[in-house]
């Protein structure tokens, strides 16, 4: 009669298989996510500005980033928040996705579709995210929407605040601000200058009223985002966590106020 | 039921069993339907938010985790320190492990926005993230426990009669015992740690941004696991004829038991002093929510005296601890604080909102109570585990301390011959 026993040499090489089956699912997995943005070097390192002295706190951006980015009404990629008073003046905060150098979301995902693009932009790929939120935990802006019911229906800020140009989140993933990265790509197809030709900047920016906003090239010493930070004190939200934020702050000043 | 038994008693006459298994089936069922709403509906259905994101399911799946640890523990001191007469022990302990890390991933399946990609992490590798590690090493230590409770399957009576190839094939696996018993060691080391690192790192969270968090969750699992074990074994002898447990055996784990809560008190205690040195943004708000806000009955009373003093008391008190209903309370005391434990380190760190303002650096707080569904489907969770170990007890015979010693040396048998 066969003995049906396991020998110490055949369960140490299935132990042995089972490890390279690990490596190998590894494998699989780097060729199905080889389909993003080549790793390259990016010539782009964008970086928005955020004028305090002049945002009125209008919100319009929000509105602007819900209907170019498909956002749910329940969600908001960019938060204008209330930041206090200077002599009777209230001053706001507008917060897109800071896009951290050192992002805490990149670092804890588990899977990866929290990552960086060449450029700088922390992207979300939608198709990997199992929706756990440890990001959402993670990041110290806030700066993380869950999708915890499906976006049906129309969207109200469609058609006055703007076309989307994005696909519609599905339900039980985490989205976010990703810098408008679509105009950004398409622009510079079309050989236009993010930051300067509408077409190719963040629609938040596009949709201020009163120039609050600036985006830009850090790595073009002449681009407006490089100047304004050349020329005038600023500041980065929380940069005691060494996050390295890609979003700038100009505080609001005494000339301003007047 | 038949005629003749019918009129010796009421028609609807059920036994203690079947009524437990009944009332466990009822929780179950309402625990699926309640997951079922879950899985159409969305995660809408919680009273999670985007500042309370995790909540009640992430509490039962770190204490399952944190309950099976009497497995690695066991399973080491038999065949690692070779103190053999703990064997009947890490079998239980095994087997309890089995189901603390399927009700682990069965939370997970409930909690995660997109179920169908559990699979994700094994194949999208993110090795910075501890959540990535975390998920590779419960997958694989899954498997070891799989392996480690092969045998009880295997010398199971009907198992043995039914397909005794299987049986025998599946017994056959316990001479692997020591070496499965070192992965395992291995991987619980690593992951019931990492789940405190994956609170622990983030520096977002200052509450939980703290070396101790990976020793503390270690330290408690490794009281509260074995505790589990321990108390299983003997309400099962109590409720069963057919369990047999050796007391004075389950008498030396409490007194182990005792001390390892000892330790885990003295570096809780270091660990919340230690927080209370000076102001720290967030951290003591934290400190605060625990020690006198809503959090501060679990911590005073569940944690503390009844988690972790009184059981201490109990256990390191000879002729108390001797007394098995006593000593039967200071094990359930001790799960019930390392549950604690993981509610309010999981709670502390999210009802603090930390400002992002420059100007403002104190926090908000926020609060969250689990939805009805939530609780349904987390209750239907508890009721899956304690009806396996009802079954395990009744069909596996994974409590008893008599047989086992007999058993074994029937499974080695056939290895000890020559096979050339």
């Amino acid at each position: 009669m066969k003995r049906l026993s396991l020998k110490r040499r055949s369960f140490l090489k299935t132990l042995g298989a089972g490890a390279a089956a690990l490596v190998g699912m590894r494998m699989v997995g780097q060729g199905a996510s080889s389909d993003g943005e080549p790793q390259a070097a990016s010539p782009h390192k964008w970086a928005m500005v955020i004028d305090q002295a002049k945002c009125q706190g209008c919100g319009y951006c929000t509105l602007a980033c819900r209907a170019h980015n498909d956002v749910a009404p329940s969600i908001s990629w960019n938060r204008v928040i209330s930041a206090g008073k200077v002599k009777d003046r209230e001053i706001f905060l507008a917060r897109p996705c800071m896009q951290c150098e050192h992002a805490p979301c990149v670092e804890v995902c588990p899977v990866g579709a929290s990552y960086h693009r060449a450029d700088g932009i922390v992207m979300m790929d939608y198709g990997k995210c199992i929706g756990c939120r440890y990001c959402v935990v993670a990041c110290p802006y806030g700066a993380r929407a869950f999708n915890w019911e499906e976006f049906t229906g129309p969207n109200p800020a469609v058609p006055m605040w703007g076309q989307p140009e994005v696909e519609r989140r599905p339900r039980g993933v985490v989205e976010k601000c990703s810098f408008c990265y679509q105009r950004i790509d398409r622009g510079l197809e079309q050989g236009l200058k993010p930051g300067v030709d509408p077409e190719a900047t963040p629609a938040c920016v596009v949709a201020c009223p009163v120039g609050a906003r600036f985006f830009g090239d850090l790595n073009d010493p002449e681009s407006t985002v490089s100047k304004l930070l050349a020329d005038h004190p600023y500041y980065r939200l929380r940069e005691d966590l060494g996050t390295s934020p890609r979003v700038y702050y100009l505080p609001t000043r005494e000339e301003a106020s007047s | 039921m038949t005629a003749r038994s019918a009129h010796r008693r009421p028609a609807l006459h059920l036994t203690r069993f079947q009524l437990w298994l009944l009332a466990l089936t009822t929780v179950i069922v309402a625990g699926l339907i309640a997951g079922v709403i879950v899985f159409t509906r969305g995660l809408v259905v919680t009273n999670l938010t985007d500042l309370v994101p995790w909540g009640l399911w992430i509490t039962i799946d770190l204490s399952s985790i944190a309950m099976s640890a009497g497995a690695f523990l066991l399973c080491a001191a038999v065949y690692l320190l070779g103190l053999k007469q703990f064997q009947p022990v890490a079998r239980t302990a095994t087997f309890v492990g089995l189901l603390g890390y399927s009700m682990a991933v069965l939370c997970l399946l409930l909690d995660i926005g997109r179920p169908e990609r559990f699979w994700h992490a094994l194949v999208f590798w993110n090795p910075h993230s501890v959540l990535w590690e975390v998920t590779m090493c419960v997958t694989l230590y899954l498997a070891v426990l799989a392996l480690e409770t092969a045998p009880i399957l295997g010398q199971a009576e009907w198992m043995q009669r039914r397909r005794p190839r299987l049986a025998r094939l599946l017994s056959s696996v316990h001479h692997y015992a020591p070496y499965l018993a070192v992965v395992g060691l291995g991987l619980s080391l690593l992951h019931q740690s990492s789940l405190g690192a994956t609170y622990g790192v983030l520096k977002a969270r200052p509450i939980w941004y703290r070396p101790d968090l990976s020793v503390l969750f270690i330290v408690s699992a490794m009281a509260g696991g074995p505790a589990l074990t321990a108390l299983a074994s003997m309400l099962a002898a109590r409720l069963s004829k057919r369990v047999h447990i050796d007391d004075h055996l389950l008498e030396r784990l409490s007194h182990a038991i005792g001390w390892v809560l000892v330790g885990y008190l003295y570096f809780r205690f270091w660990d919340a002093f230690a927080m209370t040195y000076t102001y720290a943004p967030g951290r003591t708000e934290g400190l605060n929510l625990l020690t006198q806000g809503p959090l501060s009955f679990n911590f005073w009373i569940g944690e503390m005296l009844l988690g972790a003093v009184v059981p201490i008391v109990i256990l390191l008190k000879s002729n108390w601890r001797r007394n098995p209903p006593l000593r039967m309370i200071a094990l359930a005391l001790i799960v019930v604080g390392v549950v604690a434990y993981r509610w309010d380190t999981n709670l502390a760190g999210q009802m603090v909102v930390m400002s992002y303002l420059p100007q403002d650096i104190t926090a908000r707080f926020t609060t969250y109570t689990p939805s009805l569904i939530e609780l349904i489907s987390g209750a239907g969770i508890v009721a899956f585990g304690l009806l396996a170990f009802t079954l395990g007890v009744r069909y596996l015979n994974v409590v008893d301390h008599r047989a086992i010693e007999h058993a074994e040396e029937q499974a080695l048998e056939p290895a000890l011959e020559p096979t050339q």
